[in-house]
């Protein structure tokens, strides 16, 4: 019985997945309330999270960056948050996630046509100009860097965050 | 199939169960939303008004209002001689499906000349770089057909953000963002920041353009422009700039002739530096006495905000910057538009729940403002809400996702 109704679930699973089987697994769709899930999740953890889009020119060249800077700095979690708002730009997104060593990161893409509201959720300052780098505290204390971050700026954060943790 | 009850013996298993269906469900649900990430821009996919994500209208010289939208991967025109209660059937400019530039400030433009001829432009993306491609079209029959669709420039860097107006003598200004400087000056090692605004003209009613020529070179890249006359024969652009250090900043130039740019002077010292794409334009209106008015989103160190001044020396000298809406309900996408006796602005607030188009009037030639009132509201996505004029009323024109196609006459404020 146990076996049957777990095979039960799995195929109905995969039923129910096989219509996006094209979608990246490790991009996470961000919808209204998904800000509120990041920052819970990462409570307590020095995170940088970083906006980017694949048709913004300057996302090009951070995104690399970011890519080495993650793997230098493990302590810190990096959350990526595509917030473009081009449609049918996954495989682009993944694909430039991958080449810039962000596979493992924590990926997201907004997938929620009202853009204004997932904005105003991070703050409703906010635009939409991308990149944007948001660096949490363990405290939670939030600093946003508008535009392009510089890794020396990243790096001298996330030496603070370490420090003050010891 | 799949046993959920809670029954001794299998009351374990059932939560367990219960969970991973749960979480299947979360996540095919998930990933649908993923799959389908295009149609949350729209209501739709079908290449109709009501699945629109981006609406432009434009009134032709017997009153009838035109609108050219974005649906369906597809650009279509139709057009309602009763201010927007109905519309004709809609005639697909694009005879296939297109990889149309959908980013946040483009859009298909459309504009109608004194005879009812139609002129249009719109962007696509060329390859998976998201280059983009100005494309252009146009009709002199009513709107019935229109010419196949061909590029506006031979050259094959990336252009977009295109913006079309008449002249007075039925020439058409066109002026986009062009990224045909960057390659050569690389190749001589030298740094190119953003795009060029480049502009052609054309005497044959948008059946051809001219050459190409450099207005501004190194400005931003993904912004859309303001295009106005200041007279016959002198089309003026706002855009945002790149001033030294990356700050990004607003400027204005007038044309002496449309085949001569005139000088770039900045409109405001906002000290936006950042290198990044804002996706956010300016808009531009100049009024019967010459006065420019222009709205603009900036958030640089000296202002953050939208923001209005006006100038009466042809853009040369501006006012001080105006606050326009609030800038903790993210107020963006200003819009300005003037016609004889006032002048409007409209721009978009969110509160968390809704969007909303809020309006300000001023019948004294933007020296003075109403104040803010509330005159739409939408509960989920919507297009940039734009102003377009018969020549006798100011009216909205505003796309949503959640209400369809809006289109309602501003009432001038007390």
């Amino acid at each position: 019985m146990k076996r049957q109704v777990l095979a039960g679930v799995f195929l109905v699973g995969f039923l129910l997945s096989a219509p996006a089987s094209e979608t990246p697994p490790q991009l996470k769709p961000f919808t209204r309330g998904s800000w509120q899930h990041v920052l819970r999740s990462h409570a307590g953890h020095p995170t940088i999270v970083h906006f980017w889009g694949v048709t913004c020119g300057p996302c090009k060249v951070e995104l690399p960056l970011l890519g080495a800077f993650m793997k230098d700095h493990p302590a810190i979690d990096v959350v990526t948050i595509s917030a473009d708002l081009v449609p049918d730009i996954l495989g682009a997104t993944q694909t430039m996630l991958e080449k810039s060593g962000l596979s493992s990161a924590e990926n997201w893409i907004f997938s929620d046509g009202f853009v204004e509201l997932l904005r105003f959720e991070i703050d409703p300052g906010w635009q939409g100009d991308i990149p944007r780098s948001m660096l949490i505290s363990r405290e939670g204390a939030i600093t946003t860097i508008e535009g392009s971050a510089e890794m020396t700026e990243l790096a001298k954060w996330s030496d603070q965050q370490l420090a003050a943790s010891r | 199939m799949i046993d959920v009850r809670n029954r001794r013996g299998n009351a374990m298993l059932s939560r367990e169960t219960l969970a991973i269906a749960i979480f299947v469900l979360w996540q095919s649900c998930a990933f649908g939303q993923m799959a389908h990430q295009h149609a949350t821009e729209a209501a739709c996919d079908e290449p109709t008004l009501r699945c629109a994500s981006k609406v432009t209208p434009a009134f032709g010289p017997d009153g009838t209002l035109w609108l050219a939208w974005m649906a369906g991967g597809e650009i279509s025109v139709a057009n309602s001689k009763d201010h927007g209660h109905s519309f004709s059937a809609p005639v697909r400019v694009s005879r296939e499906r297109l990889n149309l530039d959908w980013g946040p400030d483009a859009r298909p433009k459309i504009v109608v000349d004194r005879n009812g001829g139609i002129a249009l432009a719109f962007s696509i993306f060329m390859d998976k770089a998201f280059n983009g491609q100005v494309l252009y079209t146009r009709s002199t029959d009513g709107g019935k057909t229109f010419a196949e669709l061909r590029p506006i420039t031979t050259g094959s860097e990336s252009q977009r953000f295109e913006a079309l107006a008449f002249d007075a003598d039925g020439s058409v200004f066109a002026a986009w963002l062009d990224k045909r400087n960057r390659a050569p000056a690389q190749k001589n090692g030298q740094k190119y920041e953003g795009a060029g605004v480049f502009f052609a003209s054309s005497n044959d009613g948008g059946l051809t353009y001219s050459e190409a020529r450099l207005a501004q070179d190194n400005t931003c890249e993904c912004c859309r422009l303001g295009v106005a006359f200041a007279a016959p024969g002198r089309p003026v652009v706002v855009f945002r700039n790149i001033y030294a250090g990356g700050v990004r900043d607003h400027a204005i130039l007038t044309f002496a002739d449309p085949a001569t740019p005139g000088e770039v002077h900045r409109i405001s010292k906002d000290e936006w530096q950042i290198s990044a794409c804002p996706h956010h334009g300016p808009s531009l209106s100049i009024s019967a006495a010459g006065t420019y008015h222009v709205t603009w989103y900036t958030s640089g160190k000296v202002r953050k905000g939208l923001f209005y001044a006006r100038s009466q020396d042809g853009g040369r000298t501006f006012s001080d910057p105006l606050p326009v809406g609030r800038t903790d309900h993210g107020a963006s996408r200003p819009h300005v538009l003037t016609r004889p006796h006032d002048t409007a602005m409209v721009w978009k607030e969110c509160d968390g729940e809704r969007t909303a188009v809020n309006l300000m009037t001023s019948r004294d030639d933007g020296m003075t403002w109403s104040k803010p009132t509330t005159v739409a509201k939408t509960t989920d996505t919507s297009d940039h809400p734009l102003l377009v004029s018969d020549g006798q009323r100011i009216f909205l024109s505003w796309m949503t996702k959640a209400d369809g196609y809006r289109f309602q006459v501003i009432e001038d404020a007390p």
